[in-house]
């Protein structure tokens, strides 16, 4: 019986023009499809071929194309597989709709990629930031945020130099890799 | 007796119990460590422990209620230690009988209610809720074990009970003229202790030691004493009213260590029971061993 | 193999002074009582943060038996002496760690166990822990390690042992002594309005521990941000149809 569906689901998707459709193996499909088109193709997923469940959804920052990558994995327990649905939205706004209504643990997710990414999920029942509470900077994943300036710039280290390292280094020996050399 | 005698027991029976406690605490965690396959403490930690938390330098207290309300838990276990007959002293124990004693007992939860009712935490709130509701649970039963004993003896009180079974010698012990009502009075011997299956009213780690969640300091070391008291008293009551008490510390002091000893074995074994299911266990199995044991016993 | 043995098992970061001994001898030796009896009987608070935890209920049961040192863990602070900090802090806990710190009654000791709480350790790069977690709380013993076998935990209670034998282990006086420095260091990172129910100038006048390092500018911004706290709300029945009037 999953076979079937699986042959069915194949040749549905290759039937649609505005989609590129690639099935890697008997449990994995990856489908691109552009920004518009994507709850379309969920809520077709979810009625019609029995993918249930929402399983993430992922982003990716793809800064030298200026387009954040949101990535919708969603499997199926009749056929055990996972699509896994990639769009491309620009950068600047992120803002894109969410599948709350379709799928209601995607409220977390969605918050989960707000507080991380800084994409704004109109739709989406709640968008208070849950993980970063005490944070105040920008979204941290990010490829213009630098994790490791920010660490040197903000917090101290601990600097000691005990009597026993300065013996080993007076006899020539010591550390190989200074911390100091590394941040 | 003369009032100074009177009064030197007075002092010496609590300072016994205390010691006495002491053992039987460090006997409980010895024996739930083996039972845990570990070595347990050393020989003096109960008093390491009590000297460390008599030793703390912030007390943190919730006000007077509070304060008297920790001096009622440890105080009412003095004052039931008063009536207990040990051998050589008897204190009060001709004044006021096995129901004085009975009344005793109720007064250290009612005074732990009060304390931690003025402490305003949630968990401390629901343990006691828990702690009283234990308390009226196997209360009926203990009622019934010593209006029990008291007709099988023709007496309440509880030093003539001791002679009675000593004069006439193992044959008339109250495990052998009574044995239902000896086993209800096992049963509920954990609970009278607060030790699984029946230490829900504890459960460290649902609603962080209920009761003793804002005691620091002194009342933890006031609370730390109290349970010596409490072990030392089961005990005492257990080996009175039904192994014939003691004429002599020798043949005392294994009786009493043997009978704290055997739930101690078992609760190491156990979860704890919720709330409800104790009330529903106590009410139902050992009231109705009791109740059996009553009409085998008034016949 | 000639340099790993040159690195001592212990090493002191601060020097702690000892103990100020007494005029009346009979007092030294019931300080000395004390202080034994409160090195054989520590309890440790439950709440381990971080990854490191996992090393402690090894060292709980039967195999490496920490309560043959007296030690057994309690689950509020209000009874526990000992708070382990196991593993890394992020800022989040951070805040949870002081909380629980303060309300601890004194004397206490804190542990850092695991490498995040000395440096950073695996997590330095991260935007959302705290590196040194000395400049927040007064530290006792750190006790390095990725995480320390549960032999390297057990050392490392009886070093703090033999400390508090000694009398060395004071650092949580240097907590109302220096209280404008960690409350600066607490308010780089979590705003100027940070504040938490316990009053420390109070507590470090009734304990007679305030320095001229106790106040401060930090201290004056607290004193200008302090609003009374007030109680939760404890309500149970209404959020729930709360929720469900919003799903339908």
């Amino acid at each position: 019986m999953s076979k079937e569906l699986n042959l069915w689901l194949d040749d549905l998707l290759k039937d649609i023009k505005i989609i590129q459709f690639k099935r890697k193996n008997s449990r994995r499909v990856r489908i691109d499809i552009a920004p518009e088109a994507l709850p379309a193709l969920l809520e077709l997923l979810q009625g019609r071929a029995s993918y249930v469940h929402l399983s993430a959804i992922t982003c990716v920052d793809w800064i030298e194309d200026n387009e954040f990558e949101l990535v919708y994995h969603v499997w199926s327990y009749e056929t055990n597989s996972l699509v896994s649905a990639h769009t491309r939205i620009s950068r600047e706004p992120g803002v894109y709709l969410s599948v709350y209504d379709l799928y209601t643990p995607a409220a977390f997710f969605e918050r989960d990629i707000h507080e991380m990414f800084g994409v704004y999920f109109e739709g989406s029942p709640d968008m208070e930031k849950f993980i970063l509470t005490e944070w105040n900077g920008p979204p941290p994943m990010r490829k213009d945020f630098d994790s490791e300036a920010f660490v040197n710039q903000t917090f101290n280290w601990e600097e000691y130099h005990p009597q026993w390292l300065k013996d080993i280094e007076a006899e020539g020996g010591g550390i190989t890799t200074r911390p100091e050399d590394v941040r | 007796m003369p009032f100074s005698e009177l009064l030197v027991e007075l002092l010496l029976m609590p300072i016994l119990a205390f010691v006495i406690g002491l053992v039987m605490v460090l006997m409980m965690r010895r024996i739930g460590a083996r039972i845990q396959r570990r070595v347990g403490p050393p020989v003096l930690q109960p008093i390491y422990d009590i000297i460390k938390l008599y030793s703390k330098e912030t007390q943190i207290s919730h006000g007077l209620m509070h304060e008297i309300g920790i001096i009622m838990a440890v105080g009412g276990y003095i004052a039931a230690e008063t009536l207990l007959p040990v051998p050589g002293l008897d204190g009060l124990a001709d004044k006021g009988g096995a129901v004085t004693l009975a009344y005793m007992l109720m007064i250290p939860a009612l005074g732990m209610a009060l304390g931690v009712g003025q402490c305003a935490n949630p968990n401390g709130s629901i343990g006691i809720s828990r702690a009283l509701t234990a308390m009226l649970a196997y209360d009926i039963p203990f009622i019934l074990v010593i209006f029990g004993a008291s007709y099988v003896y023709g007496t309440t009180n509880l030093a003539e009970m001791i002679s009675i079974q000593q004069q006439q010698g193992v044959s008339s012990w109250g495990i052998v003229q009574m044995p239902i009502l000896a086993i209800t009075a096992l049963l509920i011997l954990p609970a009278i202790m607060g030790k699984h299956p029946f230490e829900i009213y504890v459960a460290p780690s649902e609603i962080a030691t209920g009761p003793m969640v804002e005691m620091s300091g002194k009342f933890m070391g006031g609370l730390f004493v109290m349970q010596c008291f409490q072990l030392y008293t089961a005990g005492v009551i257990f080996t009175t009213l039904f192994l014939g008490g003691g004429v002599y510390w020798i043949t005392f002091l294994p009786k009493i260590f043997l009978v704290v000893a055997i739930p101690m074995s078992v609760a190491y074994l156990f979860p704890r029971y919720r709330t409800e299911d104790v009330l529903r266990l106590m009410w139902k199995w050992p009231m109705l061993l009791g109740l059996i044991g009553l009409a085998v016993v008034m016949k | 193999m000639n340099e790993l043995d040159k690195i001592p098992v212990r090493q002191e970061i601060s020097v702690a002074d000892g103990s100020a001994k007494r005029s009346n001898p009979l007092a030294n030796v019931f300080d000395e009582l004390v202080r034994f009896c409160q090195s054989r009987s520590m309890f440790m608070l439950h709440y381990c943060t971080g990854c490191g935890a996992i090393e402690l209920p090894p060292a709980m049961t039967s195999r490496f038996d920490m309560e043959r040192l007296g030690i057994q863990p309690m689950v509020t602070p209000r009874q526990a002496d000992i708070l382990l900090i196991t593993g890394y802090v992020s800022v989040k806990t951070l805040k949870r760690i002081i909380l629980t710190y303060e309300q601890m009654p004194s004397p206490k000791y804190v542990i850092g166990i695991c490498s995040c709480t000395v440096n950073g350790g695996m997590y330095w790069q991260s935007y959302a822990t705290a590196k040194v977690l000395r400049e927040y709380i007064p530290v006792d013993i750190y006790i390095a390690g990725c995480m320390p076998r549960p032999e390297a935990v057990i050392s490392g209670l009886r070093d703090l042992m033999g400390d508090i034998r000694s009398g060395r282990a004071d650092n949580w006086k240097r907590y109302f002594q220096n209280y404008d420095y960690y409350l600066g260091n607490q308010q780089k990172l979590f705003g100027e309005d940070w504040q938490t129910p316990t009053d420390i100038i109070a507590e470090a006048e009734h304990y007679g521990l305030m320095t001229d390092q106790t106040l401060g500018e930090h201290t004056a911004l607290l004193q200008k941000h302090q609003q009374p706290l007030e109680a939760l709300e404890f309500s149970l029945g209404e959020k729930r149809e709360k929720i469900q009037g919003e799903n339908r």
